[in-house]
């Protein structure tokens, strides 16, 4: 999951405000196919979960969803793959790619969902949108409720600068425009990259050097993940964090994608500033 | 045996890959400084084919080419192109290029990958420039110059090779009347005052007659007739050669000949 | 004269590679600083090796393929690269030198194939097969490139198209040493053919009468540029324009010589790319834009500017 941030980042750039949702027919959905992880966690969140019929073969969290059979990738659909499943819902993640295949689904008949999913506030908004579309309307509210209640608390004054970086050759760094840009805002730490209105951006090294960070945030697999291969060459060591080895694992189940699990991800990455 | 002689093709067969019959068979073909000798025939006859049987390029099935004693395929590239000087009938500039430029070129075969031009490359393509008269067009693109002025440069750019013998593809081809003139008395001039030999490819029969020494007749890769103009052109072995019924004539007491319209 | 432009312009494209930048450096910390001695210096020295690189493949292949529209990518050697790359990356291959000896590897396989292409009734190396076989041999790698990205299910296969893109975002003293003693090679190979090439451009029957190896010729400029240009792509991806419009710079400059265009084309290559990384560093600072683009927009207009003296002569 930690490979879609930054794919998700830099797709963030490509989405509209508002989301589509195509008028379902009645009850809620029984047959639902997640195109994207982070609706996939969603849906296990609200407690949908045997209410997923397929999903994309990027979502591996939580565990349970592996157990759901994949239909292929989730931005550049395989209609058929996705019909063979009969489902009565089928939530996208917005994208120009993923409005052609809305489109084929729709005439095949099968009732869509486009949404936007990039920042914390779209998911309290999606929340509630598959909670009422799935029959779990209550544990809907209640994430989005967790979510607002995290948004509307005070962000505690920024200490620790830090910049993510998540790619080295070009080295992209994480912009204002993303959701770990508030998670991190949440965390007390300030984004040394905030100004970048996009959710990332390429960079030349010594422009993070430059801006001097104190932690480099890196998003992996695992807590317990080496410090990158790069970190060892020359050229990166001119930045201050990297001769240090100030660096933070962030997990990719909670920093991968915006999740219900935001205040978990707010919490991790106080604790980790503060060691 | 006698004064240099440069080329000696003795008794040559040659068959392109795939082709059904023969290019040459049994042909032969001696040229010695000083001498201006015209290959002469149809097309097909296997002209071209001599000069690169004679030059090295292909080997022969049957028969030998020597240059200067030597047999043809043993020579370097670049020892050979000192001695003899080409210009072949096509040539395709991929870049504008000058005329001086271009007749440098001649000065390459004398030159290593390494050494830079001396005083006597320089010398040597001015001089070919001033013999093919040329010096005037110097400065000029190619692109820009007549086909008549072309042709004196690709000359003047095989002058420059300083070779013992000058061989032109059907050098003439597609210039006018006076342009062509021009041409042959240049190679004359060349051969009289150099002491060049020439191998000169050619349509023009007439022409050959009145500027070669000797002419040498080609067809479907054997030699008609070869000697003086005089031996060659006379009715009855012409009207053999070009299927044509001819009346010979005399200019400058070289035949010429005249075919006949069958019809009057 | 011209010379000595050219050198004042390579030291002036040098100094403003090294003291301009999106981080601000005050000149007098300059030689203090490891922004100056790890990341700048070794970026400004790495775009002269390339783009020098490249300018000087690009000016031999023209000469080599009788196409002045060619470019050293031409030949299927950035298709093969990006395969390279991309297995590597699929086969979770690790290691910091993996994607660029991957790359060198796939290029090399991509030359080799066009050069068994380029073979005609056995021995002959033909420029427009090569042409001809380069593009086929391209398109074949990028689509399996494209396939393998598609099957497979590491999304870094996805930034590996950005490292391909080009960019000298990666250079190092290590690939600055690398280069530099590499690169000498190829082009003391491409000297040594200048002659001939001349010859060549006349055509081959012309060339051969003056005493030009046309095959041995063709085979050591095709297998030098192609060098050249696999290590250029496996250091920096793929920097487009600069092979296409150096060699015609050079020419306009210098004549069609190649004694005098290959190593202006380097001088030229050179300056063009390091200016063109320094735009792309600092244009839009913070953030970088790919350097090819830079090089197609300052080299546009520059060819514009050719082509307009050109015919107007």
């Amino acid at each position: 999951m930690r490979r879609w941030a930054p794919l998700l980042a830099v797709l963030s750039l490509t989405c509209r405000p508002s989301d589509r949702a195509a008028a379902s027919g009645g009850g809620p959905a029984h047959r639902i196919v997640s195109l994207a992880p982070s609706i996939t966690e969603l849906l296990f969140a609200l407690g949908a979960g045997d209410q997923v019929v397929g999903r994309t073969v990027y979502c591996l969290y939580p565990p349970a969803a592996r157990a759901v059979p994949s239909v292929g990738d989730g931005l550049n659909p395989s209609v058929e793959a996705v019909a063979a499943r009969h489902p009565d819902l089928v939530v996208l993640y917005r994208s120009p790619q993923t409005e052609t295949a809305a489109r084929q689904l729709e005439v095949l008949g099968i009732h869509t969902m486009m949404l936007r999913h990039d920042r914390l506030e779209d998911v309290a908004r999606t929340a509630q949108l598959l909670g009422r579309a799935t029959g779990h309307a209550a544990a809907g509210d209640s994430i989005a409720r967790t979510i607002d209640s995290l948004l509307a608390s005070p962000v505690p004054a920024p200490g620790a600068r830090i910049a993510y970086v998540v790619w080295d050759a070009p080295p992209i760094v994480i912009g204002g425009g993303s959701f770990l840009d508030e998670l991190a805002a949440r965390a007390g730490a300030a984004n040394v990259f905030h100004d970048l209105s996009t959710p990332s951006a390429t960079v030349a090294i010594e422009t993070i050097a430059a801006r001097d960070p104190d932690w480099i945030a890196i998003v992996r697999d695992s807590v317990g993940a080496p410090p990158p291969a790069w970190a060892a060459r020359r050229e990166w060591r001119t930045i201050r964090a990297v001769r240090e080895g100030r660096f933070l694992v962030l997990p990719a189940d909670l920093f991968g994608q915006p999740s219900p699990r935001a205040p978990e991800a707010v919490a991790l990455l106080r604790r980790l500033l503060t060691r | 045996m006698d004064r240099g002689l440069i080329l000696d093709v003795k008794d040559v067969s040659f068959r392109y890959a795939g082709a059904a019959r023969d290019a040459l068979a049994g042909v032969s073909l001696a040229v010695s400084s000083g001498e201006f000798v015209a290959l002469l025939g149809p097309n097909g006859s296997g002209k071209t084919t001599l000069v690169r049987v004679a030059l090295g390029l292909h080997a022969p099935w049957t028969g030998s080419a020597a240059v200067l004693g030597r047999p043809a395929g043993e020579w370097p590239r670049q020892a050979l192109a000192r001695i003899v000087g080409v210009v072949p009938q096509r040539e395709d500039n991929l870049f504008p290029q000058r005329v001086r430029e271009t007749v440098r070129l001649g000065r390459y075969p004398h030159l290593g990958a390494w050494t830079a031009e001396r005083a006597e490359d320089r010398a040597a393509v001015e001089r070919a420039l001033e013999r093919c008269d040329v010096v005037a067009l110097a400065d000029r693109w190619l692109w820009a110059l007549s086909g008549g002025e072309y042709q004196r440069v690709r000359i003047a750019r095989a002058l420059a090779q300083e070779p013992q013998l000058l061989v032109l593809d059907e050098p003439t081809a597609s210039l006018d009347l006076r342009h062509e003139m021009e041409l042959f008395e240049l190679v004359r001039g060349l051969v009289d005052g150099q002491g060049l030999a020439a191998v000169l490819v050619t349509h023009d029969v007439n022409l050959a007659a009145r500027f070669a020494d000797r002419l040498v007749l080609l067809a479907d890769g054997v030699v008609r007739a070869a000697g003086s103009p005089a031996d060659v052109l006379r009715r009855d072995v012409a009207e053999a050669v070009f299927g044509w019924p001819l009346t010979i004539s005399s200019v400058d007491d070289r035949p010429q000949i005249t075919p006949l319209r069958r019809h009057t | 004269m011209k010379w000595l432009g050219l050198i004042l312009a390579l030291l002036a494209s040098l100094l403003a590679a090294i003291v301009l930048g999106p981080a601000s450096v005050p000149a007098g910390e300059l030689l203090h600083s490891p922004i100056f001695w790890e990341l700048r210096l070794p970026r400004a020295l790495l775009g002269v090796l390339v783009g020098g690189s490249l300018g000087v493949a690009g000016a031999s292949l023209q000469s080599l393929v009788r196409n002045p529209l060619a470019d050293p990518f031409l030949l299927g050697l950035s298709g093969g690269a990006g395969l390279g790359a991309v297995s590597a990356i699929a086969l979770h291959l690790g290691g910091a030198w993996t994607l660029p000896l991957a790359a060198f590897a796939g290029a090399l396989l991509a030359l080799g194939l066009v050069f068994r292409l380029g073979l005609v009734a056995g021995s002959v190396l033909d420029p427009r097969v090569l042409l001809l076989g380069g593009v086929a041999v391209g398109a074949f790698c990028g689509a399996v490139t494209t396939a393998i990205v598609t099957l497979a299910e590491a999304s870094e296969l996805r930034n590996a198209f950005l490292w391909l893109w080009g960019g000298l975002s990666g250079a190092s003293w290590q690939t600055v040493t690398l280069m530099a003693v590499y690169v000498p090679v190829p082009l003391v190979v491409l000297l040594a053919a200048a002659r001939p090439l001349d010859l060549l451009t006349l055509g081959e029957e012309p060339a051969r009468h003056l005493g030009a190896d046309v095959l041995a010729t063709r085979r050591r400029v095709y297998l030098a540029a192609s060098l050249l240009t696999a290590a250029a792509v496996a250091v920096t991806g793929v920097i487009g324009f600069v092979g296409l419009i150096v060699p015609h710079l050079g020419r306009a400059l210098f004549g069609g010589r190649h004694r005098v265009l290959l190593p202006a084309s380097f001088l030229a290559g050179g300056i063009l790319l390091v200016l063109a990384d320094t735009l792309a560093r600092t244009a839009v600072a913070p953030r970088e834009l790919p350097v090819g683009i830079v090089t197609a927009l300052v080299g546009v207009p520059l060819f514009v500017l050719l082509l307009r003296r050109w015919t107007a002569d």
